[in-house]
């Protein structure tokens, strides 16, 4: 008896039933088959018809050297022929679909399941999490636990890191160069005013993107961040948009950049044209510095409400436009299904929230030492150099060539109630990266802070400070967990006293907007929120969008966040709030 | 029941869950998936992972704190889709 003989023997007698049509050709095929004892000897006949209907080309390569293969191969294309025309499907998709028919139907007269063994606990947490009626609502109360825990929550840790850039770490920076010689040179100046000033202004917002990452790095390993996916993929899907919008815009609340990228996945150039038109709408994380600094100046009672409206008017801007493009210039045919795949929920481990957290987080740090360094420098360069006479480094900010070529954009803001030719520059940088806004108005308003005079302090007093600081900042962290669910365990007296850079930033928007600094300062959130994307971002767009629609993303851009800030500035004040 | 997967997602408005269909189906989600890769395979549905990956290969990246689409720290992880192929 052969291995084969051995391999079959006791196999015959099971086989599955592929309907009339294909029994007969299997038949037909079986009788050529027989006719060939070459063939024979080699391969079972039931199984080689079959095989040949589902045109195994492995097989196929084998009986092309067989005597007789060349006649079985002949009669197997007519098969296929003859099948595919009278079911009309592929004869391998028959096939198969004969074959999970069988297997189903055995499984269910073989497996006897309870409505609880179907339904695991996923599917039960899926029930509610993802339904029509709250599906919705808890995504937006997820969101906004996010951004109370973020802007909050993080805000002790804010100080304490402020704290120890302003003060230990540009004291020894200063003694340094005191050392070296450089005290009250230009180049202390650019350490101070420029290096520090910029890169420690938006390093200062460190605990706050951690915070973030971390809670976006549980919503991720839980699971959920997909629901979400899925739950606002089928809201844009009733709004008349594609469906799967959503998932370029969600991986744009980290990066505007791969989120152009990720508009690959819709096939229709209509629609991925539009969702690449949408995408930069949503908040960055370079924007959130942005978002916590003013809510902390403007509105520091309901930091949190504020970062969580700046997100959500995003969404909601996106849509809006969305639905207008879609019924104007995008006008299409519906939209084609798909399916989406969610992950089963499991419990996040604190190794991988923390790998995830701290790989986000790096890259902003690594950001802040480039990108801004580098802006920074630049920045300090054109502040120090005078226009109408004055000597280099030693001009008044006002009359540098920064402030006379950013003073261009101020009449232009003028209406929003952020006319200055700071928050212009500011806008202006913010190009290069979302972060310089926050580096470039620490740096420009550092310039007029009046230093405060400090008792002389040694290393070691300075590192203790730190620490004693640090526990202080960890604890204070502990009782404003609470806040989240509205609960207040500071003192009313124990709130912070505001940094002399978001001081000076009121003053320069109370004085601008004439005395309506909070709605000056909304403002200027709501056009960070919506006007162009950084460069980079735009360079992704040109690639993916092409330039013609790189260009009506920038300039409408520009007009709809001029439009908007506008609208909330002057509709404000009619209305007489702030 | 492996057309019938087919006709459900094609009978269907925006987004499918897996997990719904296969309650719709009455079938195990082993099952299912496996029916989806034979469409994937006939190029009948299309795994927009894939798409994703191909993006990742000729994307360009954010400066120096981004390694491109495909070690992009800021991706958040995606569901994995199958859409049906665009029509000729």
């Amino acid at each position: 008896m052969t291995a084969h003989d051995l391999a079959y023997s006791h196999r015959e007698a099971f086989s599955i039933d592929y309907g009339r049509e294909v029994e007969e050709e299997i038949a037909r095929l079986q009788g050529v088959i027989a006719a060939h004892p070459p063939i024979v000897q080699q391969y079972p006949p039931r199984w080689l018809a079959i095989k040949l209907l589902e045109k195994d080309q492995d097989i196929q390569m084998r009986l092309k050297v067989l005597k007789g293969g060349a006649e079985l191969l002949d009669q197997a294309e007519k098969s296929t022929a003859h099948l595919e025309a009278v079911i009309g499907d592929d004869s391998d998709v028959i096939i198969a679909d004969h074959r999970y028919g069988f297997i189903n139907g055995l499984v269910r007269e073989a497996v006897k399941r309870t409505r609880e063994d179907r339904l695991t606990l996923s599917d039960k947490i899926d029930q509610v999490v993802t339904s029509r009626l709250l599906g919705i609502p808890i995504f937006l109360v997820a969101m906004w636990i996010v951004f109370k825990l973020t802007a909050d929550v993080s805000a002790p840790y804010l100080d304490w890191v402020d704290g120890v850039i302003s003060g230990p770490f540009t004291n020894w920076a200063v003694a340094i160069l005191g050392a070296l010689g450089l005290s009250g040179t230009w180049v202390e100046s650019l350490m101070v005013d420029g290096v520090i000033a910029g890169v420690g202004g938006v390093l200062v917002f460190v605990p706050v993107l951690m915070f973030l990452y971390l809670a976006l790095a549980l919503l991720e390993d839980s699971g959920y961040m997909a629901r979400a996916a899925f739950v606002m993929d089928r809201l844009m899907h009733a709004l008349g948009l594609h469906g799967k919008s959503f998932l370029p815009m969600l991986v744009g609340f980290g990066c505007t950049v791969p989120a152009f990228y990720a508009t690959r996945t819709l096939e229709n150039e209509k629609d991925r044209i539009l969702t690449g038109l949408l995408v930069p709408f949503m908040s960055c994380g370079a924007r959130l510095p942005v978002y916590v600094l003013f809510a902390a100046i403007f509105f520091p009672r309901n930091a949190g409400t504020m970062v969580f409206s700046m997100y959500l008017l995003g969404i909601l801007t996106a849509v809006v436009l969305g639905i207008m493009l879609k019924h104007t210039l995008f006008k299409g045919k519906e939209q084609s299904a798909f399916v989406m795949e969610l992950p089963p929920y499991r419990l996040p481990t604190l190794r991988s929230i923390w790998f995830h957290m701290w790989e986000r987080t790096g890259a902003f740090i690594r950001k802040a030492w480039t990108i801004i360094l580098a802006t920074s420098i630049i920045l300090w360069f054109l502040m120090a150099i005078p226009v109408g006479g004055g000597k280099f480094a030693e001009t008044d900010v006002d009359r540098s060539a920064f402030a006379t070529a950013s003073s261009i954009v101020a009449p232009v803001l003028s209406p929003l109630g952020f006319g200055t030719w700071e928050a212009g520059s500011a806008l202006i940088s913010g190009f290069v990266a979302k972060e310089v806004v926050v580096s470039t108005l620490a740096q420009v308003y550092a310039v007029d802070e009046v230093p405060e005079v400090q008792e002389p302090t040694t290393f070691f007093e300075d590192i203790g400070e730190i620490i004693t600081s640090f526990v202080g900042a960890t604890l204070d962290t502990v009782k404003s967990l609470p806040l989240i669910i509205g609960i207040d365990l500071f003192d009313e007296e124990a709130e912070d006293e505001p940094t002399q850079l978001m001081q000076s930033i009121q003053q320069g928007f109370e004085t601008a907007s004439g005395g309506h600094g909070a709605l000056a300062g909304l403002a200027f959130m709501v056009f960070v929120l919506l006007y162009t994307p950084c460069m980079v971002a735009i360079a992704a767009e040109k690639q993916e969008l092409g330039a013609k629609w790189m260009w009506v993303s920038v300039i409408g851009q520009l007009a709809l966040a001029w439009l908007m800030a506008l609208l909330i500035f002057q509709g404000g004040k009619l209305l007489g709030l702030g | 029941m492996l057309n019938q997967v087919l006709r459900e997602i094609e009978a269907a408005s925006g987004a499918v869950e897996l997990g719904e269909l296969k309650r719709r189906l009455g079938i195990d989600r082993g099952a299912l998936e496996g029916m989806i890769q034979f469409w994937v395979r006939k190029g009948r549905l299309v795994d927009d992972q894939g798409a994703g990956v191909a993006a990742a290969h000729t994307g360009g990246s954010c400066g120096s704190s981004c390694a491109g689409y495909d070690g992009c720290a800021f991706i958040a992880k995606m569901p994995r889709t199958y859409s049906l192929p665009p029509e000729k």
